[in-house]
């Protein structure tokens, strides 16, 4: 999940040269939208295990926000950084706000549709199966942007924006529009990953300011930019955690920190400094 | 009553403006205007549930005050402001202080926040009635003999009332034990109370996982795991937020709460999220202060659970009776001096004096403060059980304890007072 998220950070920045910390409210939303929609589906007679496709929808028909949002930052494009992170910080506040004021103060969670897939025993411990259909919906967007990215016209410009947006622009790309779609693409990804991961916990407002710091870490060790990077980055973090958690959990985010700090000193850029996107 | 933050901007703006008109005028008006009471209320993160429920009983507690009116004929108007980091909540206590003159503040939960409030009380000559951010360490630091901070019940008490009711029940049922508890003062002080409480209870246990997650933390897949290859008989957690049906829900994923007995202090504090579909039945479960189902519930509470749940479609929290007592404590303490001041609105000091000692009717039964500014309050917690009519669990049988029994007495530190226990 943290892929998905970590994911549309990497397209943003890599095309539009924008750091986006809203990205974290998009996953929240995402958790929130997803158990109001399922919740509605469900009392709508839709057969349980078919929930799974209501997450996904509602995280894309969510996208929708993405226009209007790219549409406001357009504001600091050529501006420093700070300016980018104080506005996209500002935004997280807000949704933070929007958030508590639709579903309230606490936390909000789907029925048991955790388990309506059942639970499977790998070696020795039980994991339920939904895990892995989150699993596999991970690797299957990252094929999926794969393809788009190195396959399709689309993937081409936006190959070409990033390398140089000057030349493209002059090559007639439309700059506003491919803006406007990254950027929603990368809403999705966020939306979408929100929405896939509520079914194992419950949406709280914090969690927007919680996946955005972890998100952070994946760039920086993958690298920003690059999305072969995202994905990586994410899987290091991910294990590194629950290795952690397992022998020595004093260490949790230490053992993040220390492999941050040990990429910024031995590779700055990160370990897929450079590739395409 | 609730006043929105645009009124309050605009109110603020015009109190500024006639501050000294208002320095000269004051003593004149002072046995008509309003009571003013400030109001420190988490509104963000993973405080603001409980912050919410804290305005709540607050404002309950106001609007009947008032319709029975006021105290000593004055109305009590409530300026309400957020409770975030300490350095911002403290600049908020100040402005209450100085800019709205306000007669007391009621508030604040977080640790933190409390550890900065107590010293600029002090020094601001402002009472301040907290909900809850009290801990043990730091306290006799920064508050050593407070004057103007009036405590809420030890940290503590939830663990301690939840390992005594362990050793009662669940002794000789488990050898290994787990704890799983957010990562800052609550945390671990709950812990290793938990621990020194079965040492001297003779239950011999070997720890086998400690986990710390941070507070606020969304996802446990991690620590559950690690878990399920310690085996242990019993976790322990205390925790109160987000974290306890995350975490419960997860635990359930994984087959953990089927082969493990579970102690959760303080998950009773979002005890709607605790659903029946992960939440196991014979976990001892905490609710603090306020237990809203309760049979042998006052006829006040039985009318504020009712007031609550039809307008908030939910059943209310023991945050709720923190704030609710400090309003009519504080009406309390101001009619006791009154008295003895022949009915006249009483000068600060005398309400402080009447407020050490001051008992009033909570939600939940009578509460006091004690004489060395610490809430005295009755305890709700249980076994878990399945058998009701809602979609989360509830307890049976209640077990009550009061703060005589469960909180260490004045002057006493927490771990000579355990030790002193006759068991």
């Amino acid at each position: 999940m943290l892929f998905l998220v970590a994911a549309g950070l990497q397209l943003v920045f890599g095309v539009q040269r924008i750091l986006n910390l809203a990205c974290g409210s998009f996953y929240a939303l995402g958790a929130y939208a997803g158990v109001s929609a399922v919740a509605w589906a469900l009392g709508h007679g839709l057969p349980a295990p078919l929930f799974v496709l209501v997450l996904v929808a509602s995280g894309l028909a969510l996208a929708v926000i993405g226009p209007p949002v790219e549409r406001l930052l357009r504001a600091v494009y050529d501006r420093d950084e700070s300016f980018q992170l104080l506005l996209t910080f500002a935004l997280v506040l807000m949704f933070e706000d929007v958030m508590r004021f639709v579903w309230g103060p606490a936390p909000v969670q789907l029925g048991n549709a955790y388990l309506v897939y059942g639970r499977l025993a790998v070696a020795g411990s039980t994991v339920p199966v939904y895990n892995l259909v989150v699993i596999a919906a991970g690797g299957l967007v990252a094929l999926g942007m794969g393809g788009l990215l190195t396959r399709t016209r689309f993937g081409r410009i936006v190959r070409a924006t990033a390398e140089n947006r000057e030349m493209s622009a002059a090559l007639g790309v439309d700059l506003g529009r491919v803006y406007a779609r990254v950027f929603t693409l990368g809403v999705a990804l966020g939306t979408v990953g929100g929405a896939l991961v509520i079914p194992a916990t419950a949406a709280v407002s914090e969690m927007a300011i919680e996946v955005v710091v972890e998100a952070f870490a994946v760039v920086v060790i993958g690298g920003l930019g690059s999305m072969r990077g995202a994905f990586v980055g994410s899987l290091i973090v991910g294990v590194l955690k629950a290795g952690a958690i397992a022998t020595w959990p004093e260490v949790e985010m230490l053992a993040i920190y220390v492999v941050v700090i040990g990429v910024l000193v031995l590779r700055p850029a990160g370990l897929f400094a450079g590739a395409a996107p | 009553m609730r006043t929105t933050r645009r009124q309050f901007l605009a109110l603020s703006g015009g109190a500024l403006g006639t501050a000294a008109l208002r320095l000269d005028t004051a003593p004149a008006l002072a046995q008509n205007a309003p009571v003013k009471i400030g109001v420190l209320a988490a509104k963000a993160g993973v405080l603001a549930p409980v912050g919410e429920s804290g305005l709540r009983g607050v404002q309950w507690a106001t609007e009947r005050v008032n319709a029975a009116g006021g105290i000593l004929g004055r109305r009590i108007e409530l300026v309400v402001e957020e409770e975030s980091s300490p350095k911002d909540t403290v600049e908020r206590f100040r402005k209450l202080s100085l800019q709205d003159r306000v007669d007391a503040v009621s508030g604040a939960i977080s640790t933190g926040v409390g550890l900065a409030l107590g010293p600029v009380a002090e020094e601001m000559k402002t009472i301040w009635l907290s909900w809850d951010a009290t801990t043990q360490k730091g306290v006799e630091e920064t508050m050593p003999k407070p004057k103007y901070s009036f405590r809420s019940t030890d940290n503590e008490c939830e663990a301690v009332m939840a390992s005594m009711l362990t050793a009662r029940h669940l002794k000789g049922k488990f050898r290994t034990v787990a704890g799983i508890n957010p990562d800052y003062s609550y945390g671990r002080d709950n812990w290793a109370a938990f621990l020194a409480i079965m040492k001297k209870y003779g239950i011999e246990l070997s720890v086998v996982s400690e986990l710390w997650p941070k507070l606020g933390a969304t996802d446990f897949t991690a620590h559950v795991a690690a878990l399920g290859q310690a085996k242990p008989d019993l976790i322990f957690s205390c925790f109160w937020a987000g974290d306890t049906p995350i975490f419960l829900k997860q635990a359930h994923a994984a087959g953990l709460t089927a082969r493990t007995k579970l102690v959760l202090t303080t998950g009773g504090g979002v005890h709607e999220s605790l659903k029946k579909d992960f939440t196991p039945e014979g976990a001892i479960l905490g609710y603090n202060c306020l237990y809203f189902d309760w049979a042998r519930a006052s006829a006040l509470q039985k009318e504020f659970v009712r007031w609550h749940h039809e307008k908030f479609k939910e059943w209310p929290n023991y945050e709720s009776d923190h704030g609710y007592f400090t309003i009519v404590a504080y009406k309390a303490a101001v009619e006791r001096a009154a008295r003895a001041a022949g009915g006249k609105w009483p000068a600060p000091d005398a309400i402080i004096q009447a407020l050490e000692g001051v008992e009033a009717e909570s939600l939940s039964g009578p509460r006091r403060f004690r004489e060395d500014h610490i809430m005295e309050a009755t305890f709700f917690q249980g076994m878990t059980t399945h058998r009701n009519a809602h979609d989360f669990v509830t307890i049976d049988p209640v077990e009550t304890m009061t703060t005589k029994q469960i909180q260490k007495p004045s002057g006493v530190g927490l771990y000579d007072w355990i030790n002193s226990w006759k068991v």
